[in-house]
């Protein structure tokens, strides 16, 4: 008779772990990561079960006996036919079976020389004679099927935790087995007999009596259990292990006998992938994949993955990574070879690769009209994009301890040294909001090269809005007010309209403004039309422009705050400032980020000099953002969360500013259209960098001009140590308006804007800026020493005194004012 | 699995200036776990050539040899067996099976291993094995000049030993196999 359980699918994974309902091998990890793994199928009987496990387990006995050679036993039952010159054991022909053997003997010492070192801590299971023997054979066999692959380090412990797992089935059988005895005896043809051995229970002498005799043994039977007054997951442990059901005892799925065989194809469907997308066999090759576009190994683009997705995520935390030079492949590959078999403890990790496997591993086939292809291979499937988000959601997990550090050799030690004890349901619940991000984002519209670019998301204002559903279901998106950014916006707007004021004066040069690039861009989106992906590129490509500015603004907001302020600025209200600081820190370490970019591109010596000067300010800033961090590290979640949220807010008011700009532009200039695309072909936060990079240099000059601005808005002016003695003023031919004293600046900048060099030009600014200023306070010293001194000198007519104290005092005070002004100037740098 | 190789008698550079070529190319180290030396090397640079083979080798004397701190006779033990050693020019009649038998009786070995006959044999006697690995080089005996080369391989297995001859005829290397099996030993008596 056959029984049927009916087992329903893995539901799919957007609710927490896999509920135990919906597993009804649930306790049975064995027989559910083979089902996962495609190893079983998924529905059907018991029956089917059976004899596919009894199928596979044929084929490994095979296998075994082909491939494990023993010199000693004559092949084939033949005697001594054999060719003994051919076939000795010294014999250098390589086709012998002796030679066979020294190259298996060979892999073997490799093998146990890691299986020697596996899982020290379970020692009393792993380094049993038996378990390592079979670890070693099952070993030996995959690499001598797949002699392409051969053995790496590595493969010895993601096939541990699978034997593991059948051994803990075989034990909860023997549990089941002691508790429930009677449903395990051996009940041939469906009945049961007697202790005694008498088939027929029939006495004649005591007729009567043993009537009641049966009717007492009826009862006393009725007490056994009946096996379908099992819970079902019992039952199905004593189904699967049913000697008497479809192939007999090779069919038993839950079988310590045939541990061996199962686990070999476990590994194997683990390893080759079962045509899905995610073969772990792939992390384990040197060479680049046949079909991949980039040139390099597997592991090395699936470590790109994993950033490309964090840099989604989050891209302060990526830029700083970055920055650092902790390339992803460095913690990854360990990561991603033994499927973070070293980071969790056993039974997390157990957790873990129950998640992992619940997912399917098939390609998804996003249909798109312009036959985009993937750009990583790890993110095409359920699978590999949740080995993704697991990975992402890790690093996330370390996000304060990461971007404390300065170094890359400390970072790459907290990644390497995952802590011991974890939130694990917190971390796997991230995971699945990551990895419905990772879903949408892997999606390009250009070959890509690996080296630092990344690819255009379709989508990326969905992404976000997207992942800032999954996130923060329960946070709203008013954490910070909406005032706050219009009113950066407006700052902004102001500068930018002086700037145009001042560069309509000036004689420009081919040298482009910074604001005109910026004008250009929103102008190219709004006016041409463009079709829909390049219109989208553009889009966020324009918010990236946005970010860019709003990234200055806040490094306005860093520079001119110093420890001090910082502190009582971020102290004050705790949530609502949350998101802005850490997304001023995050703009910070973005900037830092670009900075370091600018660095790579300006010419040694003046980008020394950009960057020096750079990166004095900013080593001010992260601290104290960092600082405050670290004092809410408990809540990790909320701050990534609010990261997200604050990048959200910042694409949102981006598209809401880009909107409003478009009214203001006077002067679209032109630009080589390759910067442009060039630009399409960034993310929203890189892009921001990079296209900030590029003009990285003129957004200098104009912070002079925002630091005006400033001056205004910041509630207390501190006067911290300057460049003590550095002379800067512009030659301004009036001093009384604020406003020609930023034209002064810019004149004076665009004045030395025209050397060749961006870098140059830069350096030159600097300078001359520099000497400007002290021009300026020179002048209005003369000035003030002029008045006092026709003060001196006219003794004599009260009304020229009185005229002229009036005067010289009007002069001097206005000359004073000015020499405050340049000084809050030079104090705010 | 214990592979030893039994070789010896080569006279080198007295009467022979090296091993056969193809000989040399079958012996590489790795796959030698013992190498057996019955004597007459005779110089000190065919023992180093033996110790890059295999770290592990067992010398008795040969009457040329120049290293005189080799022993006579020696016993070791691989496995299930008990080997002996002993260069053979002690043992008068030179090749007697009987005299040799003496010899093993007086080692209380499983498997003895002598030389100096420059031919190779191998007998079944009595519950023992007596092998003779003839001369790796080919080098003229005491009583003949045609000599071919020949060394024996040893795998040890258990309570089985296959023994593999080498020979060098007519430029061809010739291979041969004997198997034999030991009788469980008796527990010896109080």
């Amino acid at each position: 008779m056959s029984k049927e359980i009916v087992k329903e699918e893995a539901p799919s994974s957007s609710s927490g772990v896999v509920p135990a309902e919906s597993r009804p091998f649930g306790s049975l990890r064995g027989v559910q990561w083979r089902i996962n793994l495609g190893i079983l199928p998924p529905s059907s009987s018991i029956d089917d079960l059976r004899r596919v496990t009894a199928d596979f387990r044929r084929r490994y006995a095979g296998l075994r006996r082909q491939l494990l050679v023993d010199p000693h036993v004559p092949k084939d039952g033949a005697t001594n036919s054999l060719d003994l010159v051919m076939d000795n054991p010294l014999s250098q022909n390589p086709d012998s079976t002796w030679s066979q053997y020294f190259r298996n003997a060979e892999l073997e010492k490799m093998v146990n020389q890691d299986l020697s070192r596996l899982y020290p801590e379970h020692e009393s299971y792993f380094h049993t004679p038996g378990c390592q023997g079979m670890l070693r054979r099952i070993l030996l066999l995959w690499c001598l099927r797949h002699p392409d692959c051969g053995y790496r380090q590595g493969m010895h412990e993601l096939l541990a935790p699978l034997l593991y797992v059948l051994h803990v089935d075989v034990e909860r059988l023997l549990e089941v087995r002691k508790l429930y005895e009677d449903l395990f005896i051996d009940k041939f043809d469906g009945f049961s007999f007697e202790e005694n051995g008498v088939a027929y229970n029939f006495d004649f002498k005591k007729f009567a009596d043993s009537v009641e005799d049966e009717i007492e043994s009826q009862g006393n039977s009725k007490q056994v259990m009946s096996l379908y007054e099992l819970d079902p997951e019992l039952q199905a442990v004593v189904l699967l292990s049913d000697a008497y059901g479809a192939e007999g005892e090779l069919g038993i799925v839950l079988s310590e006998k045939f541990m061996e065989h199962d686990a070999y194809c476990m590994f194997d469907a683990l390893m080759i992938g079962a045509h899905g997308s995610v073969a772990m066999a792939d992390f384990f090759a040197s060479s680049p994949a046949a079909e991949s576009q980039s040139g390099v190994p597997p592991v090395i683009e699936a470590s790109a993955a994993l950033y490309h997705l964090l840099s989604i995520v989050d891209s302060s935390l990526h830029s700083h990574l970055v920055e650092l030079g902790v390339e992803p492949q460095y913690f990854a590959l360990r990561w991603l070879r033994v499927l973070f078999g070293r980071e969790f403890s056993l039974q997390d990790l157990l957790v873990v690769w129950d998640k992992i496997f619940s997912e399917d591993n098939s390609p998804l086939d996003e249909v798109s009209d312009d036959c985009e292809h993937f750009s990583f291979k790890l993110l095409s499937s359920r699978r590999g994009t949740l080995i993704a988000a697991m990975a992402v959601s890790m690093i996330l997990y370390l996000r304060s301890s990461l971007l404390a550090t300065e170094t890359a050799t400390s970072c790459l030690q907290r990644l390497l040294n995952f802590p011991e004890s974890i939130n694990l349901k917190k971390l796997i619940a991230k995971v699945e909001s990551l990895q419905t991000l990772a879903l949408v984002s892997n999606i390009s519209s250009l070959p890509s090269t690996f080296v630092g670019a990344y690819n255009c998301s379709k989508s990326p204002i969905n992404a976000h809005n997207v992942s800032s559903d999954l996130v923060c279901p329960k946070t709203t998106l008013n954490l910070v007010p909406d005032s706050y950014w219009e009113e950066k916006w407006r700052v902004l707007h102001k500068a930018e309209e002086q700037r145009q004021n001042s560069s309509e004066k000036k004689t420009s040069s081919g040298k482009k403004k910074w604001s005109e690039r910026v004008k250009f861009r929103l102008s190219r989106t709004e006016s041409e039309p463009l079709p829909a992906i390049r219109e989208k590129c553009k889009l966020e490509h324009t918010l990236s422009v946005r970010r860019s500015l709003l990234e200055d603004l806040s490094k306005q907001l860093g520079l001119e705050e110093d420890v001090e302020t910082g502190g009582c600025f971020e102290v004050s209200n705790s949530v609502d400032h949350h998101p802005a600081e850490v997304h001023g820190d995050g703009q910070n370490c973005a900037n830092k980020g670009s900075i370091c970019t600018v660095e790579d591109r300006c010419d040694d010596g003046s980008g020394a000099v950009v960057s020096e000067e750079n990166s004095s300010i900013f080593s001010e800033p992260p601290s104290p953002p960092s600082s405050v961090i670290n004092d809410h590290d408990h809540d990790h979640e909320n701050d990534t969360e609010k990261s997200s949220v604050a990048s959200n807010l910042s694409a949102d008011d981006n598209y809401v500013h880009q909107r409003s700009i478009p009214e203001d532009l006077p002067q679209p200039v032109s630009l080589p259209p390759e910067d442009v695309y060039l630009n399409s072909l960034h993310e929203n936060g890189s892009s921001g960098k990079m296209v900030s990079a590029t003009k990285e240099q003129r957004q200098l000059s104009g912070k002079f001009q925002w630091l005006h601005k400033f001056r205004g808005s910041i509630v207390s002016e501190e006067t911290s140590d300057k460049r003590g003695g550095i002379s800067e003023a512009a030659n301004s031919p009036n001093h009384d308006s604020k406003r020609n004293t930023v034209d002064s600046f810019t004149a004076g900048a665009s004045s030395n804007s025209h050397p060749t060099n961006k870098g140059d030009a830069m350096d030159q600014n600097m300078m001359d800026t520099l000497k400007h200023l002290g021009q300026a306070m020179l002048d209005h010293i003369q000035v003030v020493e002029s008045v006092f001194q026709q003060d001196q000198g006219q003794g004599g007519s009260l009304d020229n005194l009185s005229k002229n104290i009036g005067k010289g005092q009007v002069t001097a005070i206005t000359a004073l004012k000015e020499l405050r002004k340049i000084s809050n100037l030079l104090s705010e740098m | 699995m214990v592979l030893v190789l039994a070789i010896g008698d080569l006279n080198i550079p007295h009467r022979a200036p090296d091993l056969p070529p193809k000989f040399k190319s079958m012996l590489v180290p790795g796959k030698i776990q013992h190498i057996i030396c019955t004597g007459n090397l005779c110089i000190k640079e065919v023992h180093d050539y033996f110790k890059t083979l295999c770290p592990d080798l067992h010398i008795t004397r040969g009457e040329y040899d120049e290293d005189s701190r080799y022993p006579e006779n020696k016993t070791l033990t691989i496995g299930q067996f008990k080997l002996g050693i002993c260069h053979g020019h002690q043992v008068i009649p030179w090749g007697d099976l009987d005299s040799l038998a003496m010899v093993q009786r007086q080692l209380d070995v499983d498997i003895l291993v002598t030389g100096h006959t420059h031919q190779f044999k191998a007998y079944k006697h009595e519950g023992g094995v007596v092998i003779n690995p003839g001369s790796a080089t080919g080098a003229y005996s005491s009583f003949t000049y045609d000599v071919n080369p020949s060394f024996v391989l040893m795998d040890i297995d258990g309570l089985r030993v296959v023994v593999y001859v080498y020979e060098l005829i007519d430029g061809e290397v010739k291979v041969d196999k004997i198997d034999f099996k030991k009788t469980a030993t008796a527990p010896s008596a109080h």
